[in-house]
């Protein structure tokens, strides 16, 4: 895993990232799209910045909104709730970018609104409901699980089906062969 | 010898200098492997690597090496003395080349601290073999001719050239028992005698590689021959006896007895003790004999002895060389040093163009006169600094191309096929990441052109085809890019083979005839997985792996293949590669909300036009006509489906680009302004695009997208 492996690194004290992996261990960052609130495991958070400019790349994937200038690496970012099929929205100065790193893929993801910081325990992490539409099996593919925060729910999201479905490997796939002439 | 040396520094410059020597190596035995015989510069070169080598290998005890070189070094020594003249050329070639990759494999090894444990010993037999045969049949009708030995001013061994006025001594030197390494003060002796030898053997003859002689020394004394034109008094003079040496005797004996060495009446190289000797000596008035009325006894071939004893005094000299000149010229740097050396130059760019074009300049009224100077200053170093970096990170193809040049090399040999390869633009410099990129999947091309490509030698006549089958492998830079090809004149890709295969695998979209696929997508399907038309796999190709591989990793490095073919003609395989890194000189334009930059390379020119010069076809192609030419026209906007971009051409901007002799017009909004790009790769989480190349930050901070003309063209 590599975010354990960061957590790891030799050059921390080996004390600290001990602490530190506790520290984070159960604890996921809750954002808000539409009407639901997700959860993303605190591990895969780089950083928090506020919206700034994009520029965008043509022919990609519309949820695909371009590349930011995070000093001076580049990272793409994606639209959250277009991600999720939902009616897009417009961007504010409120408007915050999640960045994070799977497994050394640096993406921001762009959500409307940043809730909290919780902590979820295992037990409280129920697998997703059978799936009765196929509509939904859509949208559930990037849930692994739902976690109960008191009253409230969260939607736990697997950050490695969020940035590369099968859509996404289709698409790949049926672009490289594709002799680049005319 | 290695007391007092950091034995990890030693072995980096070992490997390095070796890996060197290694390479020259390959490249005078490539460039004359289709002559009929070495010229003499290269047998005296491949004569001092062997000897280096040896040497070197010997102080870090790397016996198999060791062993090897010494073969191959012996077979050159007799060649250089001997000039054979029916050497089977080839063979030697062979034999050169099974040295090289003997010891390039050990020393991947010892690279990767693993043991050098590859055995010589099949090899030096091989050698032994091969020095015998061409011994055998040169020593009866080629004499040694003895002036070419005293040739090559580095080499100590210095002929017998026995005038009447040189005396032979023999010289029995013994040490102090107690003496530690006595086998140096044996050479300290042996190095003072060099000045005023005309020839000298001694032994034990390994004095410098071999710890251990420091013992015979002690027991059983260092013996010397001497052929010097100097007075005993004066030789004694020389090695004098003190705290450390014991004894010194001086005989002086007969030329003949002198070319008989220490060896008298023996035919192996044993250890002999100094009695034989005395007993052995004949009178023979002839002083002009020397060695070469040796064949006389021929099993004491003369070269032997004499090889042996000079081999620790010129391993000596090279050391002391060596690192004069090498070390002065040349440091290696970590890789990821330079990259980040290079990053670091790309920021400093950027933020240099974030000060020198900062809105707070604008101003009005500021006097900026001694700023802008100095800013001028500012921008000029760093340009040079650019330069510097670049020019540090760029390395000639050379390396990778003899590379090739030895896969042809062992390919066509093994398949009995006789191809003539013809290297063109390989001081093309480029990036040293890229180089090593592409060296895989250039010989998975070169392999699959020889293999595949050229045909037998019987087929070649069948089809009547005049002439060797031939491969050359170019390279050169154009807009910005490397180009690499590999063209071959044997059989071509066959478009039915291809296709039917393309059939059995169900890689043909159903109701598309097999005639409305272009050359081009039917060749494009060799590089896909699993995909080859080779009827049975051979030792080099077949198996369906290669081209799918190569077309990955220069994707891998953003670069494209390109596969050209004429059945019965041979084909063409183009790899084109970005420099990446690379900083470049861009032109940044505008279109919608978009910023995109163009390497200047490309752009021929910018024109204004009107309406009036445009041609517009009823399928919505356009073409502009500028002064009696006629160029396609492509709107940036409409390509990327952009909003907002502008529709009239008398608004916008018309780029002339120019792109392997295509020339296009590019619409697009308006420019902006030349800039310093650092080109850095689009994330690889977005998927390829269409005409882009990568992306660049502006001097504001935001980022441009850089268009690549190949992919418009």
């Amino acid at each position: 895993m590599s975010e354990t492996n960061e957590l790891m690194d030799p050059t921390n004290a080996t004390g600290t990232a001990v602490n530190e992996h506790d520290a984070q261990k159960g604890k996921y960052m809750t954002f808000k799209s539409g009407n639901e609130y997700f959860g993303l495991k605190i591990q895969y958070v780089n950083e928090i910045i506020q919206i700034q400019s994009i520029t965008e790349v043509p022919e990609t994937e519309d949820y695909i909104k371009g590349l930011i200038n995070l000093r001076g690496k580049i990272v793409p970012v994606i639209d959250v709730r277009i991600r999720f099929k939902q009616e897009p929205f417009e961007y504010n100065d409120r408007t915050c970018i999640i960045v994070i790193d799977v497994h050394s893929t640096v993406v921001g993801l762009i959500v409307e609104k940043i809730a909290e910081v919780v902590e979820i325990k295992e037990e409280d992490i129920l697998p997703p409901p059978s799936v009765r539409h196929v509509e939904k099996a859509e949208k559930n593919k990037y849930i692994y699980g739902i976690g109960k925060v008191g009253e409230d729910v969260k939607l736990l999201l697997d950050p490695d089906k969020l940035l590369n479905d099968g859509e996404l490997a289709f698409a790949d796939q049926a672009n490289e062969p594709a002799p680049v002439e005319e | 010898m290695a007391e007092g040396f950091n034995t990890d520094d030693m072995l980096d410059v070992y490997l390095f200098e070796n890996g060197q020597l290694l390479e020259q190596l390959q490249e005078i035995v490539l460039e004359q492997k289709d002559a009929d015989r070495f010229d003499e510069d290269s047998i005296n070169e491949i004569f001092r690597t062997m000897h280096t080598i040896k040497g070197s290998s010997g102080i870090m005890m790397f016996d198999d090496i060791t062993a090897v070189a010494h073969k191959l070094e012996d077979v050159f020594y007799f060649l250089r003395e001997s000039y054979p003249d029916d050497v089977p050329h080839l063979e030697l070639v062979e034999h050169v080349l099974e040295v090289e990759d003997f010891v390039s494999n050990e020393m991947d090894k010892i690279q990767n601290g693993d043991p050098a444990d590859g055995d010589s010993s099949e090899i030096v037999a091989n050698l032994d073999k091969f020095l015998k045969k061409i011994k055998g049949e040169a020593t009866e009708d080629d004499a040694p001719p003895q002036a070419n030995a005293s040739e090559g001013p580095k080499q100590f061994y210095i002929a017998p050239v026995a005038s009447n006025d040189s005396h032979f001594y023999r010289i029995y030197v013994s040490f102090y028992p107690d003496t530690a390494m006595s086998n140096i003060h044996a050479y300290k002796i042996v190095y003072a005698l060099k000045e005023i030898a005309e020839d000298l053997l001694y032994e034990p003859d390994d004095i410098i590689s071999n710890v251990e002689s420091s013992d015979v020394i002690i027991k059983d004394g260092f013996k010397i021959l001497l052929q010097a034109q100097n007075s005993e008094a004066e030789v004694r003079q020389i090695i004098s006896e003190g705290y450390t040496v014991e004894k010194v005797d001086i005989y002086e004996c007969s030329a003949e007895e002198f070319a008989q060495g220490f060896h008298v009446g023996e035919q192996e190289e044993v250890h002999i003790d100094l009695e034989s000797s005395v007993e052995a000596i004949e009178a023979k008035a002839d002083a002009s004999g020397g060695e070469a009325e040796k064949p006389a006894k021929p099993k004491i071939a003369p070269g032997d002895f004499v090889v042996k004893s000079k081999e620790p005094g010129k391993q000596k000299k090279l050391a002391r060389d060596k690192p004069k000149t090498e070390k002065a010229a040349f440091i290696s740097v970590n890789v990821s040093k330079m990259d980040e050396l290079m990053d670091l130059i790309g920021e400093l760019v950027i933020s240099e163009s974030v000060v020198l074009q900062n809105p707070d300049l604008k101003v009005p009224g500021l006097n900026l006169d001694s700023f802008n100077k100095a800013a001028s200053q500012m921008s000029k170093i760093s340009t040079d600094l650019q330069n510097v970096i670049m020019s540090m990170r760029m390395v000639p193809l050379t390396n990778t191309f003899q590379k090739m040049n030895r896969i042809v090399f062992d390919v066509s040999r093994k398949l009995g096929k006789d191809i003539e390869f013809i290297m063109l633009g390989d001081q093309t410099e480029v990036d040293k990441n890229i180089i090593e990129h592409i060296s895989d999947p250039l010989m998975h091309i070169v392999r699959n052109a020889v293999d595949h490509g050229i045909e037998t030698n019987e087929e070649r006549k069948e089809s009547g085809k005049k002439g060797k089958g031939k491969i050359t492998l170019s390279a050169k830079t154009e807009a910005g890019k490397v180009w690499i090809s590999v063209e071959d004149n044997g059989k071509g890709l066959d478009r039915e083979k291809i296709l039917s295969k393309a059939r059995k695998q169900g890689l043909l979209e159903e109701g598309k005839p097999e005639s409305a696929y272009s050359d081009k997508e039917v060749y494009q399907f060799i590089t896909l997985p699993g995909f080859s038309t080779n009827e049975q796999v051979t030792e080099y190709s077949g198996r369906g792996v290669g081209m799918d591989v190569v077309v990955q990793n220069i994707q891998k490095i953003g670069g494209t293949l390109d596969i050209e073919s004429a059945a019965g003609f041979g084909s063409v395989m183009s790899l084109k590669i970005p420099l990446t890194l690379a900083i470049v000189n861009g032109i940044v334009i505008e279109t919608g909300a978009s910023s995109f930059v163009l390497e200047t390379g490309v752009i021929k020119e910018f024109v204004r036009v009107t309406e009036s010069m445009m041609i517009h076809e009823p399928n919505g192609d356009e073409y502009v006509m500028i002064r009696g030419e006629c160029f396609p026209v492509l709107r940036l906007g409409k390509w990327y489906n952009m909003k907002n971009y502008r529709e009239s051409v008398e608004d916008g901007m018309m780029i002339i680009l120019e792109v392997e002799d295509k020339k296009i017009c590019l619409f697009v909004d308006r420019l902006i302004g030349e800039q310093e790009i650092v080109v850095k790769p689009i994330p690889s989480y977005i998927k390829k695009v269409k005409g882009l190349s990568g992306c660049t930050q502006l001097g504001d901070g935001s980022i441009a997208l850089i268009l690549d003309p190949g992919g418009l063209v």
